[in-house]
């Protein structure tokens, strides 16, 4: 018989204090939802970035001070003189009428700065401007609630919009530019799958009231620089389908439990944190014997937004795994999956099984133009 | 404090008044000559006040030379104060800066008036109504505590220095009639006319209010017309000022019935935050 789900994701974590979920650790949700060793790691709290680092893997994760205080006085000019630039882009793109200028600051409530507290003071606006008694069209840093996997998690938009019409927009105000139009795409999607998680908790919250989905729009609004100044521009990104996925997702959560039963019994990430040095007193090879024991779905994107990638990575490679190729080449080789498995096919040293030969042949064929390549280039120096 | 001083005060918000009803009857011409006045008339009494100082600060204090000197936080003081009045609405120290830089000689920055809130309410605690004037923070409209981000004056009526929901507009659109009819007032002037860090700041404003800029597809900065920023933004502040008004005004009423005198200046204590909603 083994421990219920919560005490073996506690017996995961130790002895360090539990890490809540936040929006990005809610994206890799939707990120990466098949790597086991993080949807543990998440579920359980566990501080990855000082796991990694003490397995030897310190992710250069985290924020450059200069891009996050960059973000900030983006955020901040945006918002200056009463939303002045906000309006602006906000009444070009969703059209907002002009009495529509209502700013409610929920950065606070009167000093008091507690997740609790906002957190109540939140709904109690946001449902005031739904049901139509309130006169809020701007809410500047509502704090959201959402419950993940029996966790809470609060959630802090930079704005939540309300459009006379009745649909709330997530507006999220990032520093990276729009060029002619067009954004990094990397960065428009991870802009996105943090607002979906905003998305899907402003959206459990109206449902407690009996507010349907429809209230809350799945278009984010995305206010970021225009081209190369510093003026913003706002651009609608269609959400829909990472809200979907996502949701699927946090559903999913629940089989967490199907998870932690696959572990041996024992198994821990704790870093027995020594209380006066703060510095981790557990022997590095014994967390890497641990962490090897539970197995990672590498991806290239990783290193965007996981603080395990490093370590993964590595990982992936000591295996010579074909996930360290990226998910193109992974499609390709479907059915294989070592680098080593790849190369002695199409060298025709290992003999492909039935449903490999296909694949075989490809890589045989591919073997052989490769060769004829190099060997004329090679004929002709 | 001194009668002339209180006799200068009271003319100064005579004059402001006369001003304001001027320019909101079209008259630009007198309310420029009542500006002039006004000008004069605070002028005596910066005068005054360094003479009643026992130790009157250089106009340009070097900022490290003495910061334990009390004087040398007088004209920090003093600029916001100068800002503010220009301004006429409760304003973030950032802006307060910029209409600083566009108008006024002298140095001011963002962390003098980070520092300065502090002194203020530590100065009014210790001896009240020892100044003549206070820079308290902005009231919030429903629970009456201080806005931090926002520094009014003490003279200002508590309608002026609450902030309701429409009111970071009302004031942003009153600011950029204040700053575009001195933009106006320094091009009418003999001297160089507006600084470019005026043009600058009243371009920042003007972006952001509907038909504000001038048309002409090749406008350039210069091209801005202070009446146009005017018009477009009394266009647009009478669409907010009735529910503004009414919002500050209750908001007011019920300040001035529940909190004492120093809670109407720097706002009611935030662990009443409980007790009020509760209320509510």
């Amino acid at each position: 018989m083994k421990a219920p789900v919560d005490d073996r994701l506690a017996a995961l974590r130790g002895s360090a204090k539990r890490r809540p979920y936040n929006a990005r650790s809610l994206a890799a949700l939707e990120n990466n939802p098949r790597c086991t060793l993080r949807a543990l790691l998440d579920a359980s709290g566990s501080d990855k970035a000082a796991i990694a680092e003490h397995a030897g893997y310190p992710s250069p994760f985290g924020q450059s001070a200069f891009a996050f205080a960059r973000g900030n006085a983006f955020e901040a000019m945006v918002k200056d003189n009463g939303c002045a630039e906000l309006l602006r882009v906000l009444r070009e793109t969703l059209k907002l009428t002009l009495p529509e200028v209502a700013y409610l600051d929920l950065n606070d409530v009167g000093g008091d700065g507690s997740n609790e507290t906002r957190r109540d003071r939140t709904a109690e606006v946001l449902l005031q401007a739904a049901q139509g008694t309130g006169d809020g069209t701007l809410f500047d840093h509502p704090m959201l609630y959402l419950e993940v996997g029996g966790q809470e998690a609060f959630l802090e938009p930079d704005l939540v919009a309300f459009r006379i019409d009745g649909r709330f927009y997530i507006v999220e105000i990032k520093s990276f530019p729009i060029i002619d139009g067009q954004a990094d795409p990397a960065q428009v999607r991870s802009a996105t799958t943090q607002a979906c998680a905003y998305v899907i908790a402003l959206r459990a919250l109206l449902e407690e009231a009996g507010i349907g989905p429809e209230a809350v729009s799945d278009t984010v609004v995305l206010v970021a620089p225009k081209d190369f100044t510093n003026r913003p521009t706002a651009a609608f990104v269609d959400a829909r389908k990472q809200v979907s996925a996502l949701t699927r997702q946090l559903a999913r959560l629940e089989r967490i439990s199907d998870l932690v039963d696959l572990l041996p019994e024992g198994l821990t990430f704790d870093l027995d944190i020594d209380k006066d040095d703060k510095r981790p007193r557990r022997p590095a090879e014994e967390l890497a014997e641990a962490l090897e024991q539970v197995p990672a779905t590498y991806r290239p994107d990783c290193l965007n937004h996981c603080e395990m990638a490093y370590y993964c990575r590595a990982r992936a490679r000591a295996e010579a795994s074909l996930d360290v190729l990226g998910p193109a080449v992974r499609e390709q080789l479907g059915g294989i999956d070592t680098v080593t498995m790849a190369l002695g096919l199409a060298r025709g040293q290992l003999t492909p099984t039935a449903d490999q030969s296909d694949m075989a042949a490809a890589l045989r064929h591919a073997a052989r133009l490769r060769a004829e390549l190099t060997g004329e280039v090679g004929g002709a120096a | 404090m001194s009668d002339p001083l209180d006799a200068l005060e009271k003319s100064i918000s005579t004059l402001r008044r006369a001003i304001r009803d001027a320019s909101a009857a079209g008259d630009t011409e007198r309310a420029s000559e009542l500006r002039a006045q006004l000008r004069r008339a605070e002028r005596a009494w910066d005068a005054l006040l360094d003479a009643d100082e026992p130790a009157p600060a250089p106009p340009r204090p070097a900022p490290e030379a003495a910061p334990a000197a009390r004087g040398a936080q007088l004209p920090a003081r003093e600029h916001v104060h100068r800002a503010l009045m220009l301004l006429g609405t409760p304003a973030a120290p950032k802006l307060i800066v910029g209409v600083h830089e566009a108008f006024f000689p002298g140095e001011l920055s963002a962390s003098k008036l980070s520092s300065l809130r502090r002194d203020e309410e530590r100065s009014y605690r210790s001896s009240p109504g020892a100044r003549p004037y206070y820079l308290p923070p902005a009231l919030a409209h429903d629970l009456l505590t201080p806005v931090r981000a926002l520094v009014t004056i003490s003279t200002w009526t508590l309608e002026q220095r609450i902030i309701g929901p429409h009111s970071p507009r009302v004031d942003f659109l009153t600011g950029a009639i204040r700053i575009a009819e001195a933009v106006h007032t320094a091009a009418q002037s003999a001297g160089n006319g507006p600084s470019p860090e005026a043009l600058r700041l009243l371009w920042r404003f003007a972006v952001n209010i509907p038909d504000a800029m001038p048309k002409s597809a090749s406008g350039h900065e210069s091209a801005l017309d202070p009446e146009q920023v005017i018009e477009a933004a009394r266009a647009e502040l009478d669409v907010h000022a009735d529910a503004d008004r009414a919002v500050r005004a209750e908001a007011s009423r019920r300040a001035r019935k529940s909190l004492s005198d120093d809670q109407q200046l720097f706002g009611a204590p935030s662990q009443g935050v409980t007790y009020l909603r509760a209320r509510a």
